[in-house]
């Protein structure tokens, strides 16, 4: 077997003096597609954060394409990114285009300006997500499907091996939703590794390959039909507190594409 | 007019004025879109204390506030990003305490100057020939900075963990940004005056903001609003024998609200709200 892309190993994390996470491990091979589910409060975009070396585990290990994210320097174009889409200022005076072109800058370096193969990456992206069209739109004119394609498309115009994306559907409607999650297997299909921090439990648990339930502990790591199917652990560990959240029944979820 | 503009105090005061107004409104934008307001205020104000520790010292007032401003900004930034002290509250902190110094510095000073109303207020008369050089100087300085890390700006602007996540030195980039609003701050002293300089940068930019939503278009047009406030409230200010400082910050904030009335993204907002 492949050595894992991601790899954490009894991860904990303490911030602003509270446990956040405790004795996290996990690991996320080549091509998988995994779900990270957990009620509010649970971790998942500090798991996420970690992932990234955005946050520094208070002990443990993490590793990424068999590296601390702090020490990717110049790989950390192979992680794509997509935010949380109420991190930023959607007013902000910036069009469509040059949003998908900024996830290249990191690559581009300082003092150099994008470049024609830049352009055409940024290009394909969006073509690959379907909003070439809306390249000259402001962020401020689009929809919150449409704004989160631009975001996606700003994730893969590095082309990464590694996606990560933090509840990418937020404030979107389950048509959207369902849109969105159709092009994640598409890109899944194309060998991209993705890890989606999710609550639509529902929706997820027909594209991914796996799912981690996480309630500050790691609860749970497995199949979809595994995880979500065994109500006990699930009350035990209190992710039924998110299947009652979401007006899902638990069995509505077991389902799984063949 | 030619009257005017005949005078060679005059002809410094225009070249620099207009030459603060582009600076300020490229800054400006920064400044407005990421919300930084309060730090360019707390700045200016510390600009206070570096003008009298020049006249303490006996040396040029701009050039110990470059020092003062660049500490100052220095400083708000490592305790906002450093401690668990917000940043607005460690802006309070050190408006206060460096405007606290200028005060002492003045106490300590045999007699009192009367050029300190000027960098207070800001004055005409008092750009004198180094003044220009200055001027010139860091304004070009300011401007080539912004020039060659322009994407970066824009991005730690918009979105810094991005930047971060994609290998762009976001903390860097946030100590250059706060590093040229000093920068700008010192070299508008002169004419606008410490009380009134956070305006002119803010200002135009935000005056832009409402009519834009394109970020070359939206610095572009704060350029061409603060160097009309700059120039325009010069002369008017030698018309109507006022502060020029004050006179060139109304005429912005008259553009300002203008702009704000035929705003294309305040009607779509009262579209939005008074919609189906």
């Amino acid at each position: 077997m492949a050595s894992p892309i991601i790899q954490l190993d009894r991860v904990r994390v303490i911030f602003q003096e509270l446990l956040v996470l405790e004795d996290v491990s996990l690991s996320v091979s080549p091509g998988e597609f995994l779900a990270v589910i957990g009620p509010n409060g649970a971790g998942k975009t500090t798991l996420l954060k970690a992932i990234l070396g955005l946050v520094r585990p208070a002990s443990g290990e993490v590793r990424v394409f068999g590296k601390a994210p702090w020490d990717l320097n110049g790989e950390r174009w192979r992680i794509g990114y997509v935010p949380q889409i109420l991190s930023v200022d959607l007013n902000f005076p910036v069009r469509a285009s040059e949003v998908v072109l900024m996830g290249r800058y990191g690559r581009i370096g300082l003092l150099h300006r994008p470049s024609a193969d830049d352009r055409a990456a940024a290009r394909q992206a969006m073509e690959r997500v379907g909003i070439a069209d809306l390249a000259h739109r402001p962020i401020a004119r689009l929809s919150g499907g449409q704004r989160q394609r631009v975001f996606l498309a700003r994730a893969l115009a590095n082309e990464p091996d590694l996606l990560l994306l933090d509840e990418p559907t937020t404030g979107v409607d389950v048509a959207t939703t369902e849109s969105l999650y159709e092009l994640l297997r598409g890109l899944h299909e194309d060998g991209i590794t993705i890890l989606v921090v999710s609550h639509d439990v529902g929706v997820v648990a027909s594209y991914v390959d796996g799912v981690a339930c996480v309630n500050r502990r790691l609860v749970a790591h497995g199949r979809p039909d595994e995880v979500l199917g065994s109500e006990e652990l699930a009350q035990m560990y209190g992710c039924d507190a998110m299947f009652f959240h979401h007006g899902q029944a638990p069995h509505m979820v077991v389902e799984r594409d063949p | 007019m030619s009257e005017v503009l005949g005078y060679a105090f005059m002809q410094r005061a225009l070249f620099t004025g207009a030459l603060i107004g582009a600076v300020c409104a490229v800054v400006g934008v920064y400044v407005v879109l990421k919300g930084l307001s309060f730090i360019g205020a707390g700045i200016a104000h510390a600009s206070f204390g570096g003008v009298a520790l020049g006249f303490l010292l006996g040396i040029n007032p701009v050039l110990t506030a470059v020092g003062f401003c660049l500490a100052t900004a220095w400083g708000i930034g490592l305790v906002a990003r450093k401690s668990q002290v917000k940043e607005d509250t460690a802006v309070g902190i050190f408006f206060a305490s460096t405007m606290a110094l200028g005060i002492l510095f003045i106490g300590l000073m045999q007699g009192y100057n009367v050029d300190l109303f000027g960098y207070l207020f800001g004055s005409i008369l008092a750009v004198g020939e180094a003044d220009v050089w200055i001027t010139l100087g860091l304004g070009a300085g300011v401007l080539i900075v912004v020039g060659l890390f322009f994407k970066e700006l824009v991005l730690v602007t918009f979105d810094a963990e991005m930047a971060e996540v994609t290998g762009v030195p976001a903390g860097k980039v946030y100590f250059m940004l706060i590093s040229l609003i000093a920068l700008t701050v010192v070299l508008s002293i002169k004419v606008v005056g410490i009380v009134l300089v956070s305006a002119l940068i803010v200002t135009p930019a935000a005056a832009a903001y409402q009519l834009s939503e394109d970020l070359r278009r939206m610095m572009a047009l704060a350029v061409v609003i603060g160097v009309g406030s700059a120039v325009g409230g010069l002369l008017l200010s030698y018309w109507l024998n006022t502060a020029s400082g004050a006179t060139i910050v109304l005429l912005a904030t008259l553009v300002f609200f203008a702009a704000a009335l035929v705003s294309p993204r305040r009607r779509r907002r009262m579209v939005k709200t008074l919609g189906p």
